[in-house]
């Protein structure tokens, strides 16, 4: 059996999913999390059952890709239920969408989420007419408690009877679905789909685009608009009987600290700096503490044993890596998840954006790019992923060039790590400026350059949330055991080869060859060169590298501090690392790609070489 | 008292400028008046002369304050006619928009008052019903809005370029509340229980008349 989870973005179907299918599969709380098809099994009563998170979608007649993806998977009838999840506490809006799946009459059972919620709002729900209405089964569910969830697989397997429902459309989109239903012998729903102009038939949809323009001159709405029109109407009537108000107890609103110009401005400025400041002070705490015991407990043992050379060459190397990924990168890279995860399971984030709308106009974009530009801190490949979410290729292409400057964790464990630790806290925070000020630059030159049309940001202002510690921590914890299970054996690796080519002295002959050019360039030696190359697989790598080869933890020892200021400002302007490289290609194409690698490269090593020009 | 011409030239001015905004070229006023080049600089030339007009020496023009408000008068007049002649009697479009242009010349203000004040009182333009003039804009969008209120979307412009919103429910008909306005024009609406940031171009499309307290509920 094959089920599939659809609904408006931030109901809570990823939540749903995650506790029907035990996954990882990540939740957030701003829309268009789920861009690619999440899949799961489970097992109930010895039946295996398949079942498919589709990303959040206000409509199945958008022109949105993920909109796109739904209709085409619900066209090809790939699945045998379809467990619509609506929120409880927006059900109207909710129900528009459910009606559209509704008329494609498939088996269906109807999850109203978040009842807790909506009792607290002093909503009362009964299911009863929906159940009527839409001869499905209707289940009471709160997913962040738990409630109800088990009650799903059942329903669903129980859900045989494809479900009914009759919207009264408009008198001319009723004459429109008979006509093409006698020519084409379509059925309603393709009818209705036809006259919006969506389906795969030509010769279907071209008699549908005449009655649409002949409506259109009649009515003075598009089809479309009235069509929309009626089903609001329609999902109004469901939502009176489902719902019954009672007077609402007396709440907070946060909006109206967190919308406004002042202070949301400062708080959203406040945010960013507080979350940046404190995964500075905690990791480089935790960072000195995992150093050092590493350093007592077991790099000075192991090299008291007195092994033979080649062996100790080795053995350091690896003790070196897991030093520097454990003690420097792991710090920051965790902390980091929790604060993104915190930031985005609070619904914070469609804030932020709708702050951020009229500057992100001035770089060629709109609000809702500051998601992906946030969730670059984390890690820049989820979000070129999120570049999606902005509707134009011109805002893509713009928004990719900028995310992929954005300094990611990896890249805050090389500022954090060598310039915090070994220059200073402010001179860490003069390199986000440096980036920071070329983001905005390349910004601006991009928004004048890039062709293509600009669209607006229509984005729905999600509820406000308390994280749920839980979550955040087991969102935080997938993500870093991405870093650990694939950058750590990554990073291992590397030390081996990086430890057998110095013990044979190919290393020397490497860095005697580029050292002229290097130090000419920016007044690095010549294994710096070689950290920087290490830095293209992943960019806590440059770091780790540079430790390995410089044979200490302690940098500040063996360079000065304007080599490692230079150092980290230019790893974290070059190139973007292979995983964001690969998914670029996929997002934006080769053409951008190589253009935003070439891009980067020299920027890095301009400003490297200026900055080295100017303080030498 | 102007002239029916002179009238015309500022009402032009003024949508091409889209309401004193951005500038016009003499050009783009003959195109829209119909009228000759050549008869076009002559005109124009009496009414930068009169002070209704201003000439940059690009050859661009602006309305002064005192252009902007004859002209804002003349376009209010049309509508108002337009409407009455589409909606009330039935005129085909095309023809009423040619009408409300020779009869908003003669008509006193006071006249316009009552005609809008009785379209207002009953025969108002079903929800949907493009009060549109052959300019194709209006003067109430959500922009025009304050934060706090709450009014009814009249028409949405460029309808398929922005099918979220009808989607989210934000269309011809619905009574949507002004939650947030920032001093850089971006609004959060409240429709049906939900609050929606909208970008200021976007918000821009979106025509609204006030409606009365009862409704909005």
């Amino acid at each position: 059996m094959k089920f599939a989870l659809i609904g408006n973005p931030t109901v809570g179907k990823s939540l749903i999913f995650n506790q029907l299918t035990g996954l990882g599969v990540e939740v957030s709380n701003y829309p268009g999390t789920t861009v690619e098809l999440q899949r799961g099994n489970t097992c109930f009563q010895r039946e295996m059952v398949e079942i498919v998170d589709l990303p959040g979608i206000y409509s199945l007649e958008g022109d949105s890709e993920e909109e796109f993806l739904v209709r085409r998977y619900l066209d090809q009838q790939e699945t045998d239920v379809v467990i619509v999840v609506a929120n409880a506490t927006r059900l109207e809006r909710n129900l528009y969408l459910l009606l559209q799946v509704a008329e494609y009459g498939l088996p269906m059972v109807v999850v109203l989420n978040m009842v807790d919620e909506a009792a607290k709002l002093g909503l009362e729900i009964d299911p009863g007419p929906l159940r009527d209405r839409l001869g499905a089964e209707v289940i009471l569910t709160a997913a962040s408690l738990g409630k109800n969830i088990d009650q799903i697989i059942p329903a669903a397997l129980a859900a045989t009877r494809p479900s009914q429902v009759e919207i009264p459309y408009d008198d001319h989109i009723e004459a429109a679905i008979r006509s093409l239903e006698k020519v084409f012998g379509t059925d309603r729903r393709a009818s209705i789909q036809a006259l919006q102009g969506f389906g795969d038939n030509p010769d279907l949809l071209d008699a549908a685009r005449t009655i649409a323009e002949e409506i259109e001159s009649r009515r003075r709405m598009t089809a479309a608009q009235i069509i929309a029109t009626n089903r609001h109407n329609y999902a109004r009537e469901l939502a009176g009987l489902t719902i019954r108000e009672e007077a609402p107890p007396p709440r907070t609103d946060l909006d109206s600290i967190l919308t406004r110009a002042i202070p949301g401005i400062p708080i959203l400025i406040g945010i960013l700096v507080g979350m940046l400041l404190i995964v500075f002070v905690v990791g480089s705490f935790l960072e000195d503490l995992i150093v050092e015991l590493f350093e007592i407990f077991v790099l000075q043992p192991f090299i008291a044993i007195g092994l033979p050379p080649l062996v100790e060459t080795l053995g350091t190397a690896l003790i070196l890596a897991l030093q520097a990924g454990l003690g420097i990168a792991f710090p920051f890279v965790f902390l980091f998840y929790i604060a993104i995860s915190i930031l985005e399971d609070s619904g914070y984030m469609t804030r932020a954006a709708f702050l951020a709308d009229n500057a992100m106009h001035l770089v060629g974009m709109h609000g809702g790019a500051v998601i992906p530009l946030t969730l670059a801190f984390g890690c820049n490949v989820p979000a070129i992923m999120s570049v999606r979410l902005l509707r134009s290729r011109r805002e893509r292409i713009i928004a990719s060039f900028l995310v992929t400057m954005v300094p990611c964790s990896a890249r805050t464990v090389i500022i954090a790590g060598i310039v915090a630790s070994f220059v200073g806290i402010g001179a860490a925070f003069s390199v986000y400026a440096i980036v920071f000020v070329l983001i905005i630059l390349t910004g601006l030159v991009l928004s004048r350059v890039a062709p293509g049309e600009q669209f607006g940001m229509i984005m729905e202002m999600v509820a406000l949330r308390r994280p749920d510690p839980k979550l955040v921590a087991k969102k935080a914890w997938a993500r870093l055991s991405e870093f650990l299970f694939i950058a750590m054996p990554l990073l291992l690796a590397g030390s081996v080869v990086l430890g057998l080519l110095e013990f044979f002295g190919v290393m020397a002959l490497f860095e005697g060859m580029v050292e002229p050019y290097t130090m000419a360039l920016l007044g690095l030696p010549g294994y710096s060169a070689t950290a920087l190359v290490f830095g293209v697989l992943r960019k806590e790598m440059a770091f780790e590298t540079l430790a390995i080869l410089a044979g200490t933890a302690d940098l500040g020892s063996v360079l000065t501090s304007l080599q490692l200021y230079i150092f980290s400002v230019v790893t974290v302007l070059f190139i973007p690392c292979l995983a964001t490289i690969t998914v670029l290609l996929r997002e934006v194409g080769s053409r951008i790609t190589i253009a935003i690698t070439i891009y980067t490269i020299s920027l890095g090593l301009f400003i490297g070489g200026l900055i080295y020009r100017l303080l030498a | 008292m102007l002239s029916s011409t002179f009238e015309d030239y500022l009402e032009a001015v003024l949508m091409i400028t889209e309401n004193g905004e951005n500038s016009a070229t003499p050009q783009e006023v003959a195109a829209a008046t119909g009228a000759k080049e050549a008869d076009v600089g002559a005109t124009i030339a009496s009414l930068v002369e009169e002070g209704y007009l201003e000439q940059a020496p690009d050859g661009t023009l602006q309305l002064t304050e005192k252009g902007k408000a004859v002209a804002a008068k003349v376009a209010r007049k049309h509508r108002v006619l337009q409407c009455f002649l589409t909606e009330v009697l039935g005129v085909e479009e095309s023809a009423a928009s040619q009408e409300a242009c020779a009869l908003e010349h003669g008509i006193s203000d006071e006249t316009i008052d009552r005609l809008s004040s009785y379209m207002d009182g009953g025969a108002c333009p079903p929800p949907g019903r493009r009060a549109r003039c052959r300019w194709g804009r209006d003067a109430h969008t959500l922009l025009d809005c304050k934060e706090g209120d709450t009014v009814r979307v009249a028409a949405i412009q460029r309808p398929r370029r922005n099918r979220r919103l009808l989607d989210l429910g934000i269309l011809p008909g619905e009574v949507v509340q002004i939650r947030r306005k920032l001093p850089n024009f971006s609004v959060v609406v409240r429709v049906k229980g939900c609050d929606i940031g909208i970008s200021p171009e976007i918000a821009a499309s979106i025509i609204v008349e006030s409606c009365p307290p009862a409704v909005a509920g």
